[in-house]
């Protein structure tokens, strides 16, 4: 082969740098045809490019147009859920199981520049419910992880605690009574108390929360069953539009006493393809005679929940309502 | 094997050295070959021995025939005498598979039944819900075994485990595969036990952790997918790859792009060639670019499938430097040969080292032909477009056979798909390289290249995704090898007829 036709593979032979003549913009030559300032002018360009983004990431800030958004996001079985605070504070409940999926459903929600997640909850030491989180704290930058303390019974926990520990997020310990206040939004622990915490079932030490902003009630519940219920349901005014429904709709949680008290709107489930029969015709139909509109992430995909001048909009795939 | 053809047809007298040792290769190649195909022992040695003297026995004859009439084609007596003698590397070629083979059977593994084994991580692929470990035994069992493992706990190469399970032989389908990387038994989800680390060399596992900080720095600057599709791109890791975007990328022709194959190290290499031509000489250039194909093998943790690709990689750029055929001819042979020595099963066992090959091959001669039979002209275009689709055909319709005798289907729409995704993968890479790099110095370097690098898997990922809503491709239920030889015999044909002209247009 012909030494020019083996130079064009990575570099222009001489006779085609002269497109420059061509252009006719003689005064711009020296700049732009000399070569040597080609590069640093393409260098300035990318460089002024990049400033151009990060002012108008400083300029407008995500999340502050204001409106309380809940996501239930699509993991397959098991359970995550995000709260976007008006403040464009960030709050993840669960994480699923080990599969990345909560990751990709993080990177549609949050934009590509925020690497910050502000608290990530694990209600109980469960892989349906912190098998994803692991990956969540590998990749953005933490806040602090809120859990109940009580510890998990497999290998993966151990991985937790180690990547916890790896990059020093701050594990805090809470329990029934305490809360979380972030502007006129607050999280409010109902559960688990010393008693429930000491449970032999793992799924009755499940942090439970209420989340309220203004009249807007949202019940989180983590793998609560009938006893946590009708424990919440003796004490507590368990009223809330939004129900996050206990135990991917197990047939042992969802009382009818208990889903009476809390009387939602609309109750979400977390579940996905599942050999438990997940969620269960006992349960579905417990909620349905509330007269709740029911959403499963299985068929809807992730929903979403917004609350915007006290009216709820929910977005969510399949809606046959 | 062109090559081959050619040099028979001109008739140079004696055989200079460079010609002996392409040949030798070549024998002992086709003695592999050979000795692959066969199955049952005694018949490998038979027909190894039968086509051996057979050869010889042509060539001898083409040279007594030459001396009895004296005819006056030079040189061609002395060659075939050469021939014939270098034929022997057959009986070496097919004696080496042997060897090897019956080395590497050499295992001892108890089937079927629950035991107790320890066994050294000698390798771990982390996929989105389970971990794949291949784990050499230790006495009293002895031989390589894969298992498959829960997500979690990570367990890391090196790692002395005591597993509690049942080992199976591999299925039928899949024994070939296992047997091409040694592994002659798996288990899955037996129970692991950690019981020491760094019991492996102390080299692989520096160069594991450094591709496992080149993954973990994709994960946290990118969204999972294109970070996948970056590890796929750079490291050839595609473990985490959603089965929805692997059924995407085989209907728009791209998975090679993830294959790391020569093909990606080649573009690695003109990428950094084409950024640097502005400064460096020549020299420089080249030598920076092989320095860089050097990083990115230790960047992938070096497995013999990515040195295999760079040494691929790195034989195209030698083309492009060294003027002289003949020698990048033997480059390529030499570099073949070096292959199947380490691993005389991906001969025929291995469809990544297959491709490869042929999309060297079809980049080095059949582009050419290509563009002297359709008078292409020589400027790259807009973004290097006509480039792209001279090498993206000749390197397609090089590969044709194998995708279609493998996985009976080869993707049209792939012309275009990836003279759209190709154009930008050169810069994606070497991104992909710069976020690295950068994630070594901090994590908002690197996060801000991620930003950069953000535009451009969007856009590729973009592409793929559309492209696949509108598949075209061909399917075909079986496809026999005496296509694959038929296509071949015409592409070749072609490839003379190109030189022939050119021959002619310079008389």
């Amino acid at each position: 082969m012909p030494e020019e036709e083996r130079r064009t593979f990575w570099r222009k032979p001489p006779h085609q740098n002269g497109h420059c003549q061509k252009i006719g913009a003689k005064r711009l030559m020296p700049i732009w045809c000399g070569g040597k300032y080609k590069s640093v002018l393409l260098v300035l360009a990318g460089l002024l490019v990049l400033d151009g983004v990060i002012w108008y990431l400083i300029l407008f800030p995500k999340g502050a147009d204001g409106n309380l958004e809940l996501y239930f996001l699509d993991v397959g079985q098991g359970d995550s859920q995000l709260v976007n605070l008006p403040a464009g504070v960030q709050v993840l409940i669960d994480g699923g199981p080990p599969n990345s999926r909560v990751l990709s459903e993080l990177s549609e929600i949050l934009p590509a520049s925020d690497s910050y997640i502000d608290l990530v909850v694990m209600t109980h030491p469960q892989l349906d419910h912190f098998g994803g989180l692991i990956d969540v704290l590998k990749k953005y930058k933490v806040g602090a992880f809120i859990g109940t303390g009580r510890k998990g019974e497999i290998d993966a926990y151990r991985e937790l605690i180690h990547v916890l520990k790896n990059r020093e997020i701050p594990y805090i310990v809470l329990e029934e009574g305490d809360r979380i206040k972030n502007g006129d939004n607050l999280f409010s622990v109902l559960s688990p108390n010393n008693q429930n915490l000491l449970s032999k079932e793992l799924n009755d030490t499940s942090l439970v929360l209420m989340l309220e902003r203004g009249g807007l009630k949202a019940l989180y519940t983590g793998d609560i069953g009938f006893s946590v219920e009708n424990y919440l349901t003796g004490k507590y005014d368990l009223r809330a539009q939004i129900l996050k429904v206990p135990h991917h709709g197990s047939k042992f949680s969802s009382g009818a006493e208990f889903v009476g008290e809390v009387k939602p709107q609309v109750a979400v489930i977390g579940v996905g393809k599942n050999s438990y029969g997940h969620p269960t015709r006992e349960a579905l139909e417990r909620i349905e005679e509330k007269g709740s509109r029911i959403f499963r992430t299985d068929q809807n995909a992730t929903v979403k929940v917004v609350l915007e001048d006290q009216n709820l909009a929910i977005f969510a795939e399949n809606d046959g309502y | 094997m062109l090559d081959f053809i050619i040099s028979l047809r001109s008739n140079k007298i004696g055989m200079p050295l460079h010609d002996k040792a392409f040949y030798s290769v070549s024998f002992f190649l086709i003695g592999v070959l050979l000795a692959s195909f066969i199955n049952d022992w005694q018949q490998k040695i038979l027909v190894t021995v039968l086509v051996t003297v057979l050869v010889a026995m042509v060539f001898l004859i083409m040279r007594l025939y030459a001396l009895s009439t004296l005819s006056v084609v030079e040189g061609l007596p002395y060659k075939s005498f050469w021939l014939a003698i270098l034929s022997l590397g057959i009986l070496l070629g097919a004696g080496y598979y042997f060897v090897f083979d019956a080395e590497q059977k050499d295992f001892n593994i108890h089937f079927g039944d629950k035991i107790t084994f320890t066994g050294i991580i000698q390798k771990v692929s982390t996929g989105l819900n389970q971990q794949n470990l291949v784990l050499g035994l230790q006495d009293p069992y002895q031989g390589r075994i894969r298992i498959t493992a829960p997500r979690y706990p990570s367990w890391s190469y090196g790692d002395l485990v005591e597993v509690q399970g049942t080992i199976k032989k591999p299925s039928e389908q899949s024994e070939k595969y296992f047997e091409k990387e040694g592994i002659f038994g798996t288990a899955s989800f037996p129970e692991i036990a950690f019981m020491e680390s760094g019991r492996g060399s102390p080299i692989k596992s520096l160069l594991f952790k450094i591709k496992g900080f080149a993954e973990a720095t994709f994960k946290r600057v990118l969204s999972p997918e294109k970070a996948a599709f970056m590890s796929g791109l750079t490291l050839g890791e595609t473990a985490e790859f959603s089965k929805e975007f692997r059924e995407k990328m085989s209907l728009t022709g791209t998975s090679h792009l993830v294959a790391l194959s020569g093909y990606n190290i080649t573009i690695i290499g003109k990428g950094v060639m084409l950024a640097l031509g502005l400064w460096f000489s020549r020299r420089k250039i080249f030598l920076l670019s092989t320095l860089t194909i050097i990083l990115f093998v230790i960047m992938t943790g070096a497995e013999a499938s990515v040195v295999r690709a760079a040494i691929m990689g790195f034989i195209v750029l030698l083309a492009n430097q060294v003027q002289r055929l003949y020698s990048f001819r033997n480059a390529i042979a030499i570099a073949a040969f070096l292959m199947i020595l380490f691993n005389p099963k991906i001969l025929v066992w291995d469809i990544g080292f297959q491709l490869s090959f042929a999309a060297v091959m079809g980049l080095v001669y059949l582009e050419p032909a290509i563009r002297k039979l359709f008078k292409v002209s020589p400027k790259p275009g807009f973004l290097n477009w006509r480039a792209n689709l001279l090498t993206t055909v000749s390197a397609q319709l090089a590969v044709i056979p194998i995708l279609l005798s493998n996985f009976s289907s080869f993707s049209l729409i792939g012309f275009l798909t990836n003279i759209l995704v190709l154009t930008f993968v050169p810069a994606t890479m070497f991104l992909g390289l710069l976020v690295v790099a950068a994630g070594i110095l901090s994590y908002y370097l690197a996060q801000v290249i991620g930003w950069l690098a953000n535009i451009f898997l969007s856009y590729e990922i973009g592409v793929i995704d559309l492209f696949a809503k509108i598949p075209i491709q061909i399917s075909v239920q079986s496809f026999s090898l005496i296509f694959s030889v038929l296509y071949y015999v015409i592409i070749i044909t072609v490839i003379l007829y190109a030189r022939r002209r050119k021959a002619h247009v310079l008389a």
